[in-house]
């Protein structure tokens, strides 16, 4: 679906610069105009911002739907794309994004798609796949690592990486982080859990 | 998520904390493969296959593995069940390869039963023995709001009560529809919800169940009596069938 949508948007990104030379050519400072459009469009959106995981894309309908609110207020809610949609490449099923949009009619109309992406707490660095890959292969012994997922326990029983111990989020906010982490409070610990949602 | 572990491993004195933000897909993306549960192997609604030789799988297998040789892996493209969602878990040497050329199918739930045959029997559990069943019989277990594809022909054969609703395109819909259907593109749902009879059972299909699905959480929560199909459906010359598993 991805490679689909990359050769969607390559013609798009062709036509913008053709559109960007042209204005060049009348004479108009083609930043300032593309500032103007942005400040415009991001004045009109402000307010217009929805958050959370995307449940459901369709191409063929272009339109998203996205999951917003937690627990029983949980609703989901349809937007609607098209080809002046920014960044409709990062809504993904199952992925969490954040939507800027207007309001055209009973419409929901997409401006822009961005990922939502984790903040890491203070005094915690972010480690890539390889590097724990690297750690795997030492075996959780000579590594001295421990490994945690935090996804819900059946989540982990489907497929985790290998030698983690499953600790979902609710367990170590309810239990504290001494009752189920090493005693050891140097030892490396590292956490993941369904990429950033 | 992970973060908000982390930052309590932080608050609680731990000194070299981490996170992987890619989480379990970075991983997979990797080109790394994910290990299953003896629970989930035990209890999961899973395609379990033995990658060991024949004779060695009838001295005694996990109960309801398959077996697929390792050497004749590469027929595990037609003997797989055709949905992708299937979680198909491998045990045996080669365990590793199979699970990346079966991902590479497209198969995304897939995974690799490391402790195998030992860990199993290590673990108390008991194993098989004889020779393996002829083919893979997996039933996908239905999510919420979903009916059956015989559900879904009961209603095309008109059964009153209840009422299709059709969410493809125009174009899509020139090649067919279903009897007893009404149509609304899925993106004129919001603006056309009046057509929907509020009365009556709604079941929505497309042509794969993905945006039947979308428009099923619209409807559900607008109050209706809404359910969706998950199966392909072909259209041709004015009929519309849903194809077999």
């Amino acid at each position: 679906m991805k490679k689909k949508m990359l050769k969607r948007f390559i013609p798009l990104v062709v036509c913008a610069s053709f559109m960007v030379s042209g204005c060049q050519q009348a004479g108009q400072s083609a930043a300032t105009d593309q500032a103007m459009k942005t400040a415009s469009v991001v004045k009109k959106v402000e307010a217009n911002v929805y958050k959370g995981k995307v449940v459901g894309v369709s191409n063929k309908a272009k339109t998203i739907s996205i999951e917003v609110g937690k627990g029983d207020k949980a609703k989901t809610i349809m937007v609607k794309f098209n080809d002046q949609t920014k960044g409709v490449e990062h809504a993904s099923k199952g992925h969490a994004a954040i939507i800027k949009y207007e309001v055209v009619g009973t419409d929901k109309i997409a401006v822009e798609v961005k990922p939502k992406l984790a903040k890491l707490p203070k005094g915690v660095t972010e480690v890539q796949p390889d590097y724990v890959a690297g750690l795997v292969t030492q075996g959780v012994e000579k590594g001295n690592y421990f490994l945690v997922d935090s996804r819900p326990a059946g989540r982990h029983h489907e497929g985790t990486v290998p030698s983690s111990v499953s600790i979902p989020v609710p367990k170590i906010t309810k239990e504290g982080a001494l009752a189920v982490l090493p005693k050891d409070k140097t030892r490396e610990l590292i956490f993941y859990c369904g990429g950033p949602t | 998520m992970s973060t908000k572990s982390a930052g309590l491993a932080v608050k609680a004195g731990y000194t070299n904390v981490k996170v992987m933000l890619k989480g379990v897909p970075g991983w997979k993306k990797s080109g790394r493969h994910v290990v299953a549960s003896t629970k989930h192997v035990k209890d999961g609604n899973i395609v379990l296959v033995d990658l060991r030789q024949s004779s060695a799988y009838e001295q005694g297998h996990i109960p309801r593995a398959y077996n697929v040789p390792f050497v004749d892996m590469e027929d595990l493209e037609d003997d797989l069940p055709s949905r992708k969602s299937a979680p198909v878990v491998f045990y045996g040497t080669g365990a590793e390869k199979a699970y990346k050329y079966v991902s590479k199918l497209g198969y995304k739930k897939t995974s690799v039963y490391q402790q195998g045959l030992d860990g199993w029997v290590a673990q108390g559990n008991t194993l098989a023995t004889g020779a393996a069943p002829e083919e893979i019989t997996w039933k996908r277990i239905l999510g919420k709001g979903e009916v059956t594809v015989a559900t879904f022909n009961k209603v095309a054969d008109g059964e009153s009560g209840s009422v299709i609703l059709d969410v493809r395109t125009k174009d899509e819909v020139g090649s067919g529809m279903f009897a007893n259907a009404i149509h609304v593109p899925l993106d004129e749902i919001q603006a056309k919800m009046s057509q929907v009879p509020k009365d009556k059972k709604v079941i929505v299909h497309c042509t794969t169940g993905a945006r039947a699905e979308m428009a099923y959480k619209e409807l559900k929560a607008a109050g209706f009596d809404a359910y969706y199909l998950v199966a392909d459906i072909e259209c041709e010359e004015g009929e519309c069938e849903v194809a077999d598993e």
